[in-house]
């Protein structure tokens, strides 16, 4: 398309346009488009779900998967986090850019944000939702889908990075990091499972706390405890236990582990990475 | 379009019935741009491919210049972007951008996964009957996506159409698998596919659906639930 002065001005015009954000408090998803509205500058509307009942606006924006995030702007509902945040770069090009500019950089994050979803969100989702010798295979999975990212850091891709995205945070460190917490709060939730070993993922370690440090992912990762109180929570209700577990929760994440809520699939709640 | 020499350095790993190559194939062939097709054989994987690709092993995978770019719709997204003076598959506008990553996307995660299901468990099982109603629904959504347009993408044939395509001639595979009538669930999905089916770039790329399953029949077979 042609850089015409009425198309760059409808551009500039859609860009000004306001932006709403439905989504969920302890969804990852959410917190990806969070934090790179915040990493762009960009001022936003919230709008929590609940995601027991679904507002009729979340079904109506997102009928196909009836899913958080969905952003709206400029008369464009768009849901699908990975979308989002790709979306989030074609529409303001120019404001701290989530994808490298180099073709083949840009098709090896987009690879590895599809391996997070695809294969290291799954897996984490599996552990979490499992006992047993099941469990035990899917931390294999866990660790297997790690060590893959561990070798990107080491020696391949993204060697010597301080960030995927280089120097500063880009499109894969928001996927990454945005559900990476999970693995240290679901290791206090199940005693003796080891996710993310420091000594077996060291890069990946460093990466995690040098992301976690951040102020805009300070801003937008929930607060620990209300994300143990509500990892505990969905423990229970996967594996149909009452009241098993740590006694050391507090009064509002019990409140929350025992509110009506139906139980989510894995993919609806913040299973995921 | 003046041809290139070496094929513009690109080669592609493929596999004659995959959807995901035959994207690839059809992309390469909309944007005009020279390749070297190297057919693989999955059940005895190339050195070539297990370099390319150690993560997934799968095709397809395009190498440019040696340098290998892995994932249909990732390929798809690079040749735009490595060859912007070869007639682009998405569109520019922002929002339809993400209209077309998501409805690739949707295909991949709704159509393409539930297809698996109806053929590898077993005719009749819980899980197929289940997934035998995904699809329905999956299709029906897609037939109501595109609507009256002529494309996926609107008025002109685009990279959602590049996308969904190489599905179309999964079309009577699914519907003898999940026992529903095609022509019933998504009409306008099948009026779609014949008008796509006329471009030189797609009748090119994707096998009749009769061979489709044929392979359906030899996958049962190999990969199936007993």
């Amino acid at each position: 398309m042609e850089k015409t002065p009425e198309n760059v001005s409808q551009q500039a015009a859609a860009a000004e346009a306001p932006l709403k954000l439905l989504g969920s408090w302890a969804s990852s998803y959410t917190h990806r488009v969070q934090l790179a509205l915040r990493l762009k500058g960009l001022e936003f509307e919230y709008a929590e779900e609940d995601l027991g009942n679904k507002s009729d606006e979340l079904l109506r924006l997102n009928p196909v998967y009836k899913k958080v995030p969905v952003l709206v702007h400029g008369g464009r509902s768009l849901p699908e986090s990975v979308v989002i945040l790709q979306y989030l770069d074609d529409a303001w090009p120019h404001i701290r850019p989530l994808l490298p500019s180099d073709p083949f950089d840009r098709a090896l994050a987009r690879f590895w944000c599809h391996f997070a979803d695809d294969k290291l969100g799954p897996a984490v989702g599996a552990v979490f939702a499992s006992t047993g010798s099941e469990q035990e295979a899917a931390v294999r999975q866990v660790h297997e889908n790690l060590a893959l990212i561990e070798a990107e850091l080491r020696e391949g891709a993204f060697k010597g990075r301080r960030f995927f995205g280089g120097d500063e945070v880009g499109i894969l460190d928001v996927v990454l990091g945005c559900g990476s917490y999970w693995l240290a709060v679901f290791e206090e939730v199940m005693d003796g499972v080891r996710l993310v070993d420091a000594d077996a993922f060291p890069l990946f370690h460093a990466w995690l706390r040098g992301f976690e440090a951040l102020d805009e992912a300070r801003d937008t990762i929930p607060p620990v405890d209300r994300l143990l109180g509500y990892a505990r929570g969905v423990r229970h209700m996967l594996l149909g236990l009452a009241g098993a577990g740590d006694g050391a929760a507090a009064p509002t994440a019990a409140a929350e582990a025992t509110a009506p809520v139906p139980a989510p699939a894995a993919t609806d709640i913040a299973v995921d990475i | 379009m003046a041809v290139e020499k070496n094929n513009n350095g690109l080669q592609l790993l493929g596999f004659w019935v995959s959807p995901f190559a035959q994207r690839c194939h059809i992309a390469l062939a909309e944007k005009g741009l020279s390749y070297e097709s190297l057919e693989q054989d999955l059940s005895n994987k190339s050195e070539l491919l297990l370099r390319a690709n150690p993560v997934h092993k799968k095709i397809p995978v395009l190498l440019h210049g040696g340098r290998p770019i892995c994932e249909s719709l990732v390929i798809l997204q690079y040749l735009d972007e490595a060859f912007p003076e070869a007639s682009a598959l998405l569109p520019s506008d922002p929002g339809a951008r993400a209209h077309a990553r998501f409805w690739a996307g949707f295909v991949d995660t709704k159509v393409f996964e539930c297809g698996v299901r109806l053929w590898k468990r077993k005719a009749g099982s819980e899980p197929q009957v289940q997934a035998r109603k995904e699809m329905v629904e999956a299709l029906r959504t897609l037939d109501a996506e595109l609507g009256d347009k002529p494309f996926l993408a609107g008025e002109a044939f685009g990279f959602v159409d590049v996308a969904v395509v190489p599905f179309a001639a999964w079309l009577v595979s699914y519907g003898r698998l999940g026992e529903f009538d095609v022509e019933e669930v998504c009409p306008r999905l099948v009026a779609w596919a014949e008008r796509c089916g006329e471009r030189e770039s797609v009748a090119k790329s994707i096998h009749p659906p009769e061979k489709v399953w044929e392979f359906v029949g030899f996958l049962k077979n190999k990969l199936g639930d007993k």
